[in-house]
């Protein structure tokens, strides 16, 4: 799954340890939503797309899309 | 931008730590047993003796047991927490071919080590550690 987190992070300026901390999970975490290593749970990424302001299907798209 | 309070969770521990809690726990027991055994062997410590050092020594795996578990189940980052599933499940799946194939070749007569069961409990706890290496890995 593809995903806009590392443009978003940059536009707040946030280390990948900043937003950890904001969502409550680890920075591998963090870490590996970005570079597509891991697809967030449903809890997550809403918490992701609260964090941001945005809606899901703007912050995170199927690979096909 | 200011983030609610109701987004901030407390640190997670980490997996690493979380194992290392559970082998310093496996680590009491083995030398538990060891003890046991020396003792049987010189007469030092009537049966009894031997059993409530046998129970004491298990004691902290037990409560390893209960805060791994609880700490799976409901405090670790949901990617740590996949992490450990992966290594548990690893660990078990690997361990059934890895014990028949044990258990065939030493009927068989191939000149293999007999285990005993300190060895029978350290082998699950380096599976775990291997299979959440691997886990670790594909995350990266």
């Amino acid at each position: 799954m593809k995903n806009a987190l590392p443009q978003l992070r940059a536009e707040h300026g946030w280390s990948q340890g900043d937003l950890a901390e904001r969502l409550g999970v680890s920075r591998q975490t963090v870490n590996a939503l970005e570079r597509g290593k891991y697809d967030p749970s449903l809890p997550l990424a809403f918490r992701i797309a609260r964090l941001f302001g945005q809606s899901i299907e703007r912050i995170f798209a199927a690979e096909e899309d | 931008m200011p983030t609610p309070d109701s987004l901030r969770t407390p640190t997670q521990p980490s997996a690493r730590r979380l194992y290392g809690l559970y082998l310093a726990a496996l680590a009491a027991a083995l030398l538990g047993n060891l003890l046991i055994r020396f003792s049987a062997e010189a007469g030092r410590l009537p049966g009894a003796g031997r059993a409530v050092l046998g129970i004491a020594a298990a004691a902290p795996l037990f409560a390893a047991a209960g805060l791994f578990w609880r700490l799976l189940a409901r405090d670790l980052d949901e990617l740590v927490q996949r992490i450990v599933l992966e290594g548990l499940a690893f660990a078990l799946i690997v361990s059934v071919p890895l014990t028949a194939l044990y258990l065939n070749l030493r009927a068989a007569g191939v000149g293999l080590p007999r285990l005993d069961p300190p060895d029978l409990l350290m082998a699950p706890a380096i599976l775990v550690a291997l299979g959440i290496a691997l886990a670790q890995r594909r995350y990266q």
